[in-house]
Formats: structure tokens, C-alpha cells, sequence
């Protein structure tokens, strides 16, 4: 991607100035993305994405540079010029580079780049008939499809010289059913680590009939009631509590800075005793997973919360000099443009014993969130926030009426003390996590999980 | 190699190929930040970067594509890519390419001035912005986020129409986010400072500014679930604008995603409410004198007095309504398509003081923070329930804290339900518009809590 003996200057530049340790990361990406909407492609770009990310570090100062320029004298200049933050005697280096071989775990079957406009056309149709022929309320389908090819390189003075490849193939399903001046949205995604060959795991047109049947069911739902209710949260996408409440409060991120409420609090019952929650960067073609990450590290399987107890963070490189810890493989970016930090990767909790039916059947009253949005924590506090696009009653230890509109609230680290059972059926949903590094794709999960008290907030008001 | 150059080529070479007309659009971006922590610089980035894109109207169809290599070896591919990109489009409407409009504003939206500050005076800005913090209250238990940043950008439009549209702009801002203890009670606050003017830049006031906003919020409680009167203080009320600012968009609006459709000259608010956009805002953001398409920018006014009056448009929404485009084209970056956005967007400030506001209130809630916009509202349904922060406000006085609230309410009947505007007009955090609201009182909201 970019010549050894290139990338050698510009570490050796970056350097120059006294740094102790520099990084070079390249990136050529190949991007296609489609829209679908009213049963009309309105939308098809493509394009290629190349640039250079350069990162010194001097102690805990970091500096990072990039550009999309390819010239040797114009990166050599970019290093030189990031290197006159740093202020130091420079030492001697001699660099080895040791190419590092990975084993591929996540193998592409069909690379999308190698299959026509017309066939991923094809499966959008398919997902667009699904929900368009769902009922006549179904007003407009909107399908999305997304596929990338990423190749990366990472170069460090330490002599690592290692690249990898990512490809990620993603659908998008919306649908919006309208009666008079009412309407309500729909949607499913599906993704993962693979090509075209996402379209062996899943039925597009089921899916499509999937999003029409949320945005139906919550066309004819009462307004949520607001106040605290016991929540069941069912699996799948519903580990984005998980990811909002916890999950960021233990990046490194937030932990080297203390501005985490989980600092210092390894060896400690963080959660209740049912509660094990692990990232996973390993899994075998997952939204999430990689070889290695962006700062050419071996992703894997790290333990975060074990029967409770809080055992390990998500760290990154430089955030790791901070705490004095090693990198767990959890430096992600999104793209040459960020330097990269400690972030998810395939975070969930971990199935327990009781049966769905078990947890339903032991509610008296409660709210089922069946599918869940998007949600933000504020680390500082834990205070979290997330949507809930598919709601119902729980009366009696049964499932009965949709209800819309419910947002649930609360504190992270007291959430988890509140989770009292655990379902066996684990499940993972895809998603696109913000942060300080950029949008990346992360997958949560949970099997079903009962919370004995969330407030949630709906527009019914107080019952 | 020359743009100009290589605007020529780009054109001859996709003349042969078989566009009829085209159009080139390029970004260079300069970017530096900074992040000090405890008075160390914590990060510091610099980047150049820039893209160029191709759109060109191919059999009838609009073919887009991009590349980040900018060179001559890039050109048969991109004009290839937009081509197979044209050919799958089925879009029936027809394309266009702006010949240009015959009057453009001029904007002031570049400093030659901010560039000339050193790279040392911004860090020793962010140190004592960091350290004014800490000597500000000794309940300052962190300084998470002090962080400062510059860009510089430049762009441009050139088609085979004859139009040559060329811009630069540039800005700083710098943010600030405090955590703030009291025994186990930990509370946090932000503030953000956006401008041209790096000597308007006030690292005491901005500390004194997101340390008292902090504090006040220590002892914070949820309260009893029930309806409330609500004012909606500024920056809340135009952080929940900006969320359904798209259904002011004639593309939303003629894909059926907007409750507006069919509403023009009808009353959609309270007949307080005015709703502005301009572009050519004096120290507006998101100011411009043309937008993506090309188009001169103006001010346009969208609802006046609770009646609403046009839709934000481009060349193709504004054909499709047969009207004229109000210069509202919009691309994310060289990366995006065109679609439409507001710019600098705002409710019309009103006559009454933030603190007559409060007075005026009897009995109900003043939020001040809300959280989870980009989940928690439906701009199809205008629903909301969103997660708050505020105070309490008894017989027109701010009394306690309230956290771990949601605030539920419709965006479609809170516009009608707009009581009274105060004077006090603030911007949220920019994104692709630049968004404000004064404070708005309204009839009342549903609160949970405990």
C-alpha cells in the first residue's frame, strides 16, 4: 500500500524531534453505497477513500497527523511538521521491521467489489416488496445498502509491520405506516464481517416484512406510560443498554482520566451476581471483529464483568501508558482521520439460565422493550438514555398491549445491580457506535434480561 | 497538477465518454486541535485533506463519484465510477446542472487574522482555560475535556455550464466539559465557544461559566411524574429544533416523511413563532453565499407568525413543487449526494427577558440540558421522550435541581403550544446547519420521574 522503505523515513521524521515511540497507519478503502427508496434506486456513489495517519507519542503526549496526500515529500513534510509539537533530545533509532503474518479468522466468500449493481439492486427489491407488501398502511420503504472493502497497514518504531483486510456488507430496512396524520417507522439492519454472502444468512424479504410489522404494531399502539416499572429487554439489539450504561464507562478512554465511575473498581462487585459481560473482537466473521486492530494489535476475547465482578477494562495503546496496563487489543478508528482509542468491538452479556417465557411469566407488571434504539451515556455520571421502537405491556405474566414512544432512563452502574434474571437466549444486533475516534461498527448483544426498575418516560404520562 | 487543468480534462474526457453536462466540486480541508489534561498537552492533530467530486448527467441520470487522488490518474476511473453509478439510478425526475445565479452576496466568513495566532498562544489559551477552572471552586474535581480547535476550509463548484463558484472559510472554537463533587454526587457540564475573533476569546468567563453551571446542578433529584408547565431554556429548545429541522426539507416532505406536506399557508405554531434561515447571517457558522447546486443564498423566512410560508429547497425538490429553489442544496462532503439542509436556522427571538420568563412562572419546570436526540425523537411521528435536566421553578423562582427525568411530549403540537419567546436567541453545537432558539415557554410537557 505504501513502499517499507517510505514508511522507515517517515518514522524515522516523526522522531526527529525526540519522540519515543511513532506509528504510521495507511488506509485504502473501497466504498459502494445504494438507497432504494419507493421501490426506486435514487441513491448509488462510489468511491475510494486513501490516506496516511501519522502518531508520535513523547511520555503521555500524543500528536497525530494525517493526510490524504500521497507524494513522499508531502508526507515526509507532514511527519516533520507533527514532530515540532514534541521538544526533546533525540535519540537513536534503528528500525526493524518484523512483517507479522495474520492468520485470517473472518474468510470473505464473495467480495462485494466483484458482484454487479444490479444483483445488490436485486436484494433491496426483495427487502422493499417484503415490507411494501406487508399491508397498505405501509406508506414508504426506504432500503439501504452498504458495503466496504478496507485494507490497512500498521508500521510502528517498536518494528511492527503488519496489514489486514475488513470487508463489511450491511442492509437497512426502514418502513413508515401512516393512517391520516399519523405515522410510525420501522426498521431492521443486518451486518457483518463478510461479503455478498450476507445474503446466504438472511431472507431479505423477511426482513422487510420485519420492519413493516414495528412500524404497523406501533401505528396502532397507545402512548407509553411514564414512570418506574420493572423492564424486560429482549436479546439482541437490546445489549445496547449494556453498551450506553456500561460498556463506554469502561474504555480506557474514560478510565485513564478517572472521569469513569468504574475507576479503580476492579476486584469489585460492580453488577449483580448473574451478570458476566465480555467484548469480543474474535468472532468469526462478526459486525465488529477484526484480526487485529488499528493500532496492529491481535483483537480478543476480553472478560469485562464476571459473575458480577469487575474484571477488566478495554484499552487502548496510549491510554494504556496512562494506566499502566497493555493494550487489549481495543484501539479502533474510523478512519485514517482519527487517531485511534480504546473502543467495543462485540461487546454482550452472556446468556444465563432462565427461559424467556420464565422472565415474562414472573412479571406482574412491567414493560417488554422488544427492540430497542439508540442511546448516549454521559461517563461522567453513567447517566444513560435509549429509545425503545417496539414497546408492550406486561399485565399478569403476559405479553399484551404495543405501546409507543418509551424512552427508558438511568445510571449505569446501578442499572447492573438491578438486573435479577438472565436469559439463555444470547443473541448479537449490528450498530454504528460514536465516539472520539470516529463512527465504527460494533455489535451488542444480550440474551433476555429483566431490570426490576427503570424509569421510563412516555408520553401518556403518570398512571 | 492544476484544478484548472484538470477541470478541463475531467470535462473533455467525460464529453467523449457521453455525459451531457457535468460538474466538479473539490474540498481541501486544514485542521489543527489540541487537548491539554492537568496542563499537559494531552493530544495535538494536525491534518490536510481534501477530496474532489464528479457528478455529470449520463442518459438522463445523475452519476456521482469521488476520489481522494487528486491527479490525472484518477480520472477515468471517476468519470467510469459516475457513469456506472448514472446507469442504475431510476429516478425519474429530471437533473440539473446550474448555469449560475446573477447576483451573489459577498460574506465575510474568513480571518486572515485567526491564522496568524501561534500554535503556543492556543495551548497557553487551553492551559489557562483548564487551570481557571480548577481555581474557579474547589468542588472542580476534573477538567475532562479542554479542547481546542481550527479549520480552515476552501471549496468549489465548476460545471460545464459555464458556472465558477469559489469559497473560503474559517473558524476556531474551543470546549470545555468540568466534572464537579460534592461528597459521592458527581455532576458534569459543557460549554462550547465558537468565533473568528481569537482575542474575544475569555478563558475566565468561559471558566466561571461551565463551573457555576456544574454546581448548580449538585443535589439534583428526579421529581413526581406528571404534566408541567416547561420553559424550555435555549440551548435545549434548539438542540430539539435541530432534530426536526428535516421536516422543514421539501425532500422529506415529498417522500411523505413530513407532517408539514400540505401545510403551506396553514398555521403550524403558535402565532409567536417565527422561524428564520440565513445564510448570510453576520458570524453564522454554517454561513455561505452559495449552496451546493451553486445557487445564491438568502434569507428566507419559513414560518411567520405561526403560518408557514415555503419549504427549504434545491434545484430538483423546488421543480418538483414548481417553485424556485430558496438555495438549500446541501452535501455532507465530497462524499455525499446532494440533499437539502437549513443553515443558519433559527426561532426569531421575542420581546421578554430570560428572567421575566421565569416570573412568569407559576409552578413548573425550567430545562436546561437534554440528552439522546439522535434517538429519542421520531421526526416521522414528532414524538419525543427525551431524557432532561433542569430546575424547578416555584412562583417565579429557580429552586431545586432536577436529573433522571424524561420529557415526553409531540414536536408538531409543541410549535402550537408556544406561550411566549424570550429575547435571548443561542446556537447549539454546529453540525452540517448552525441551529438557535431563544427560550420558549410551553403550555405543558409530560415529565417522568419517580
Amino acid at each position: 500500500m505504501l513502499d517499507r522503505k517510505l514508511i522507515e523515513e517517515i518514522i524515522l521524521a516523526a522522531l526527529s524531534t525526540g519522540g519515543d515511540f511513532a506509528e504510521v497507519f495507511v488506509e485504502d478503502k473501497s466504498n459502494t453505497q445504494l438507497m432504494l427508496q419507493g421501490g426506486k434506486v435514487e441513491k448509488s456513489i462510489s468511491g475510494r477513500d486513501f490516506g496516511v495517519g501519522i502518531r508520535i507519542f513523547d511520555g503521555l503526549n500524543s500528536v497525530y497527523a494525517y493526510t490524504n496526500q500521497h507524494t513522499k515529500e508531502q508526507l515526509i513534510k507532514m511527519a516533520i511538521e507533527a514532530s515540532k509539537a514534541i521538544n526533546q533530545t533525540p535519540r537513536d533509532h534503528t528500525l526493524n521491521f518484523m512483517t507479522e503474518k495474520i492468520i485470517n479468522q473472518h474468510k470473505i466468500k464473495k467480495n462485494p467489489n466483484n458482484i454487479s449493481s444490479r444483483q445488490k439492486i436485486d436484494v433491496m427489491r426483495q427487502a422493499h416488496e417484503g415490507a411494501k407488501g406487508y399491508n397498505n398502511e405501509i406508506s414508504q420503504v426506504t432500503v439501504s445498502y452498504i458495503d466496504e472493502d478496507q485494507k490497512i497497514l500498521v508500521a510502528n518504531s517498536k518494528g511492527k509491520f503488519v496489514e489486514d483486510q475488513r470487508v463489511r456488507t450491511r442492509l437497512a430496512i426502514n418502513a413508515i405506516a401512516s393512517k391520516g396524520t399519523q405515522m410510525q417507522s420501522g426498521g431492521f439492519i443486518y451486518g457483518a464481517h463478510k461479503g455478498f454472502e450476507i445474503f446466504k444468512d438472511i431472507e431479505p424479504i423477511e426482513y422487510g416484512k420485519e420492519a413493516a410489522r414495528i412500524a404497523v404494531t406501533m401505528l396502532h399502539a397507545e402512548d407509553c406510560p411514564s414512570g418506574k416499572f420493572p423492564v424486560v429487554i429482549e436479546n439482541n439489539f437490546g445489549g445496547v443498554i449494556f453498551h450506553e450504561a456500561c460498556g463506554h464507562g469502561l474504555e480506557a478512554t474514560s478510565v485513564a482520566k478517572k472521569s469513569s465511575v468504574f475507576t479503580d473498581k476492579i476486584g469489585e462487585q460492580v453488577a449483580s451476581k448473574i451478570v458476566t459481560a465480555i467484548d469480543d473482537g474474535t468472532i468469526a466473521n462478526h459486525w465488529g471483529s477484526s484480526n487485529i486492530d488499528d493500532e496492529g494489535e491481535a483483537t480478543r476475547k476480553n472478560v469485562l464483568i464476571e459473575n458480577g465482578v469487575l474484571k477488566g477494562y478495554m484499552i487502548d495503546k496510549l491510554n494504556g501508558r496512562r494506566m499502566g496496563m497493555e493494550s487489549t487489543g481495543s484501539g479502533r478508528r474510523q478512519s485514517y482521520k482519527f487517531a485511534p482509542t480504546s473502543r467495543m468491538t462485540n461487546t454482550y452479556i452472556a446468556a444465563g439460565d432462565s427461559t424467556p417465557e420464565e422472565i415474562i411469566s414472573n412479571t406482574e407488571k412491567g414493560i417488554y422493550a422488544k427492540n430497542l434504539g439508540g442511546g448516549s451515556v454521559n461517563p461522567v455520571t453513567g447517566d444513560f438514555n435509549f429509545a425503545v421502537r417496539e414497546a408492550y405491556l406486561i399485565e399478569n405474566g403476559k405479553i399484551t398491549k404495543p405501546l409507543r414512544g418509551a424512552t427508558l432512563i438511568g445510571n449505569g452502574p446501578k442499572i447492573l445491580h438491578k438486573i435479577d434474571m438472565v436469559g439463555s437466549n444470547l443473541d448479537h444486533g449490528q450498530g454504528m457506535c460514536g465516539s472520539s475516534s470516529g463512527s465504527i461498527p460494533t455489535n451488542v448483544g444480550q440474551p433476555m434480561i429483566r431490570v426490576t426498575e427503570i424509569t421510563v418516560g412516555g408520553r401518556k404520562g403518570a398512571e | 497538477m492544476e484544478l484548472e487543468n484538470l477541470r478541463k480534462l475531467i470535462f473533455a474526457k467525460g464529453k467523449e465518454l457521453g455525459f451531457d453536462d457535468m460538474e466538479i466540486s473539490y474540498v481541501n480541508r486544514r485542521n489543527f486541535s489540541c487537548k491539554v489534561f492537568k496542563q499537559e498537552i494531552d493530544s495535538y492533530n494536525i491534518a490536510i485533506d481534501g477530496g474532489l467530486a464528479l457528478r455529470g448527467i449520463y442518459d438522463g441520470k445523475m452519476g456521482y463519484a469521488y476520489t481522494e487522488k487528486i491527479d490525472e490518474t484518477s480520472i477515468e476511473t471517476l468519470l467510469k465510477q459516475a457513469i456506472g453509478n448514472a446507469k442504475v439510478i431510476e429516478d425519474d425526475e429530471e437533473e440539473i446542472i446550474f448555469e449560475g445565479s446573477p447576483l451573489y452576496e459577498k460574506i465575510d466568513s474568513y480571518s486572515e487574522e485567526l491564522e496568524k495566532v501561534s500554535i503556543d498562544e492556543k495551548i497557553n489559551f487551553l492551559k489557562t482555560v483548564e487551570q481557571a477552572c480548577y481555581d474557579y471552586d474547589k468542588r472542580v474535581d476534573n477538567v475532562n475535556y479542554c479542547m481546542y480547535q481550527e479549520t480552515t476550509v476552501e471549496g468549489g463548484i465548476f460545471n460545464t455550464k459555464g458556472l465558477i463558484k469559489q469559497e473560503k472559510s474559517n473558524s476556531a472554537l474551543y470546549y470545555v466539559m468540568v466534572a464537579v463533587k460534592e461528597s459521592e454526587d458527581v455532576k458534569s457540564n459543557m460549554e462550547l465557544v465558537i468565533g473568528r475573533d481569537f482575542k474575544k476569546f475569555d478563558a475566565k468567563e468561559t471558566a466561571k461559566k461551565v463551573v457555576d453551571e456544574a454546581l448548580v446542578k449538585l443535589g439534583a433529584k428526579s421529581i413526581k411524574s406528571k404534566e408541567y408547565p416547561i420553559l424550555l431554556r435555549n440551548t435545549a429548545a434548539a438542540g430539539l429544533l435541530e432534530a426536526y429541522s428535516t421536516i422543514f426539507s421539501a425532500t422529506d416532505v415529498q417522500k411523505g416523511k413530513s407532517q408539514l406536506k400540505d401545510k403551506l399557508g396553514e398555521v403550524i405554531a403558535s402565532n409567536k413563532v417565527t422561524i428564520i434561515d440565513d445564510p448570510l447571517m453576520k458570524d453564522g457558522v454554517a454561513s455561505r453565499s452559495f449552496d451546493s447546486e451553486g445557487v445564491a443564498s438568502k434569507k428566507h423566512v419559513l414560518v411567520e407568525e405561526g403560518c408557514l410560508k415555503t419549504y427549504l429547497h434545491n434545484l430538483k425538490t423546488a421543480q418538483k413543487d414548481g417553485v424556485a429553489t430558496t438555495g438549500h442544496a446541501y452535501k455532507s462532503s465530497y462524499k455525499g449526494t446532494i440533499t437539502v439542509a437549513p443553515s443558519n436556522f433559527y426561532i426569531a427571538p421575542g420581546d421578554d427577558s430570560y428572567q421575566k420568563l421565569v416570573e412568569g412562572l407559576k409552578d413548573g419546570i425550567m430545562i436546561t440540558g437534554l440528552n439522546g436526540l439522535h434517538s429519542g425523537v421520531n421526526t416521522i411521528s414528532g414524538d419525543f421522550s427525551l431524557e432532561a435536566e433542569g430546575f424547578l421553578v416555584k412562583e417565579g423562582k429557580v429552586k431545586a435541581p432536577i436529573n433522571q427525568i424524561t420529557l415526553a411530549g409531540n414536536f408538531y403540537d409543541l410549535l402550537k403550544d408556544i406561550e411566549e419567546i424570550g429575547n435571548d436567541l443561542k446556537f447549539t453545537l454546529p453540525g452540517a446547519s448552525y441551529i438557535g432558539s431563544p427560550t420558549l415557554k410551553i403550555k405543558k410537557l409530560s415529565v417522568a420521574g419517580e
